[in-house]
């Protein structure tokens, strides 16, 4: 089984990406998030929903998210840092509680500032080293800003 | 100045480690060139032309004499004896091995120093006036507000991947705006309501590059507290819906215009309302904090104008000349802030040796309390010099090629690295500078012109202003040949205003010829005592472009 990247350890993909919006859904599937809303009266059971960079998280809002076990956000180039601000949003503005997860092409030394937005698993190309990319989780263990663990600036912990 | 506490230390130190080991397996070929590119750029290190150019950052332009030291001694170990003092206030060695840069990096954090955000998509170097905390027409010394933002916006994980580079400039006196603030994607005027409080007011998508816009207000005020919620509220609002395809199109500025400021401003708000008075609320106790490390030094009790220095007026044409081009009125009776040149003829502007960095250091602790600025028109400056100390002052800056008497005049230019070093760049421009330079040397004549700003590019990234350049110069590519165009009308101040191209490009031998034309025709019109930038509002193009181009009819 593919592995992945969770929450600091490196465990097996229970999970599918699916991003052919024409292939029929299942309970494994993480599917694209315009499919879900379209087919959701008879899609079934799906393991999540992802978004693409571009699609914004308004279009979740009103949905019961605890319904999935993920929702992931797709990086089309790591230096597109839109899924940075979805992530937040998921969590802080959509208060989605889940597994957030990192798909397509961000980067190892990209961790420390996905996992300070939200996400929760990393879901790395096959040509990644995952053990020498988990070395890279958490370059500083201090910061100045709030983040989804601890929205308290420095202001408020010095 | 700020002083770090162990946390800041350890970010530095912990940023120290995260880019040697990031060198390390650049090295190694574990780190692929394409991934390296961003990781580095968010240090300030380029690949130019010859060498990689590391920039190092000066929070908004403050130095100490130790960091100045610091400076001056990594530049003779690591490069070779010189650096370049930028607009963005931060300097740049143009000669380091990229398997040096994190020893260098190494050793800046000994003296609280890195380079944090100097380059890349993400939020630069907040700058502010040079003169911050010693006039007396401020509203509010901005510096413990830039420090808030530098904190702020250091490692900020949202917005480490924004479509374009990133500028904050703050002002906080009515009277001029020394950081060129309606140029930048956001430009931050600090004043105080009508209760007395103190807020922002808060202008978004000014910029340069190919595609020069002034900025629009945004808001009339956000109170103090709220100004980190509500910038990232715009940021949130850029790094969703900048332009992610064409990286001309990235900036700000073009988001702003392309939606309008109302649609923006909606936008903006409609973000802003979820995150204010959160916890990115700035509490009274932090203003406070930040404020105390940039309290008033001890002065001390003197009088203005000074025996000494009335008769060394008196006695002296060159000292009287140097007084009041290089030197500006302190709030305090008996001080007067003095800026060092970095304009003289024969070097880059900006350009200064290592001896000339140790010097300056040396002036500082004998003269200003122990500390420098940058400013955004390349020089250093001595912000608190004892009016009596002038004269003495005066004879240590000529013997270290400081004392170059041309402030805000025509040669006191903004010239970026150009085509000698920077990649980028389409020509060369420190020899046009230098052209410049040798043309106009007669001192009357550039004070008998009075205030001019002349600001030369190398290339439409205009990283040498000149869109706001009074007089601007920009180096084009023509089939391979380098050809400067020249603008007239841009300024960067409180009336800032993008300048008009006269015409087709000049050859490099034609551009004094050119602006000796362009300069007979302000010295032909001028009402007295008119700047040569209001004499061109009164006449327009017209005349400068007909002078310009008469030779070749």
């Amino acid at each position: 089984m593919p592995k992945l990247i969770k929450n600091g350890e490196i465990i097996d993909n229970p999970f599918t990406w699916l991003q052919d919006a024409e292939q029929t859904a299942t309970a494994e599937h993480i599917v694209p998030v315009q499919k879900w809303l379209s087919e959701k009266d008879s899609i079934g059971e799906v393991a999540g929903v992802w978004l693409d960079a571009g699609e914004g998280v308004e279009c979740l809002e009103g949905v019961d998210l605890s319904q999935f076990k993920v929702i992931g956000v797709n990086f089309p180039a790591f230096a597109d840092g839109r899924g940075f601000s979805y992530a937040r949003l998921l969590k802080e503005r959509l208060n989605y509680q889940g597994e957030i997860r990192a798909l397509g092409n961000f980067i190892p030394d990209q961790l420390g500032y996905l996992l300070r937005v939200g996400f929760t698993s990393f879901d790395f190309p096959e040509s990644i080293d995952l053990e020498k990319a988990l070395a890279l989780h958490s370059p500083f263990t201090v910061a100045y800003q709030g983040d989804v663990h601890d929205p308290r600036p420095i202001f408020l912990r010095r | 100045m700020y002083q770090y506490d162990a946390i800041d230390q350890q970010l530095v130190e912990e940023r120290v480690a995260q880019f040697r080991d990031q060198t390390r397996r650049f090295l190694n070929n574990e780190l692929p060139e394409l991934e390296f590119l961003p990781l580095r750029l968010q240090n300030g290190l380029y690949v130019q032309r010859h060498a990689p150019m590391l920039r190092i950052a000066i929070p908004y332009g403050m130095l100490s004499s130790t960091q100045l030291r610091r400076l001056a001694d990594i530049s003779c170990r690591y490069d070779r004896s010189y650096g370049h003092f930028s607009t963005r206030q931060n300097l740049q060695l143009n000669w380091p091995k990229l398997e040096d840069v994190p020893d260098i990096l190494a050793e800046l954090a000994e003296v609280q120093m890195h380079a944090v955000q100097t380059s890349g998509n993400c939020i630069r170097n907040t700058t502010t006036d040079q003169y911050a905390g010693v006039i007396s027409d401020e509203v509010v010394d901005p510096r413990p507000y830039c420090e808030l933002i530098r904190q702020w916006s250091t490692f900020h994980p949202e917005f480490a991947f924004l479509p374009r580079k990133f500028k904050i400039a703050v002002n906080a006196t009515e009277s001029a705006d020394r950081a060129a603030t309606q140029v930048h994607d956001i430009g931050l005027h600090i004043k105080k309501n009508e209760a007395g409080n103190i807020g922002f007011k808060v202008i978004v998508g000014g910029g340069l590059g190919r595609t020069p816009m002034i900025g629009v207000t945004i808001s009339e005020f956000i109170a103090r507290e709220d100004i980190l919620t509500y910038l990232d509220a715009i940021i949130r609002v850029y790094n969703q819906n900048g332009d992610r395809k064409n990286k001309y199109k990235a900036r700000i500025k073009i988001l702003v215009k392309a939606l309008g400021i109302e649609d923006f401003r909606s936008r903006v708000d409609a973000e802003w309302a979820h995150l204010k008075g959160k916890e990115g609320t700035v509490p009274t106790s932090e203003f406070d904090r930040l404020a105390n490390f940039f309290s008033e030094p001890a002065y001390e009790a003197l009088s203005d104008q000074p025996d000494t220095l009335t008769s060394k007026l008196a006695d002296s044409a060159g000292f009287a000349r140097w007084y009041e081009r290089n030197t500006f009125a302190h709030k305090k009776a008996g001080y007067r802030i003095v800026t060092l040149s970095l304009k003289k003829a024969g070097q880059a502007p900006g350009d200064a040796t290592a001896e000339q960095m140790q010097k300056a250091a040396d002036l500082a602790d004998k003269y200003s309390l122990g500390e420098l600025r940058v400013t955004h028109e390349q020089n250093l400056v001595l912000a608190d010099v004892r009016q009596d100390q002038l004269a003495e002052l005066w004879d240590a800056a000529k013997e270290a090629g400081f004392a170059t008497p041309t402030l805000g005049l025509l040669t006191d230019m903004i010239c970026c690295p150009g085509g000698d070093f920077c990649a980028l760049a389409n020509a060369k421009s420190i020899p046009i500078a230098a052209q410049i330079q040798d043309t106009f040397n007669d001192l009357d004549y550039l004070h008998d012109l009075g205030e001019i700003d002349l600001n030369i590019s190398g290339c439409m990234n205009a990283c040498g202003h000149h869109h706001v350049g009074n007089l601007g110069i920009l180096g084009v590519d023509k089939k391979g040949e380098e050809f400067y165009q020249v603008s007239i009308g841009g300024a960067s101040g409180h009336d800032a205003s993008i300048g008009k191209i006269i015409g087709p490009s000049f050859a490099e031998e034609e551009i004094s010829y050119v602006l000796q034309q362009i300069l007979d025709v302000y010295v032909n019109n001028r009402f007295e005592d008119e700047r040569f930038i209001d004499t061109y509002r009164r006449l327009g193009i017209k005349p400068y472009k007909e002078a310009a181009y008469a030779k070749a009819n």
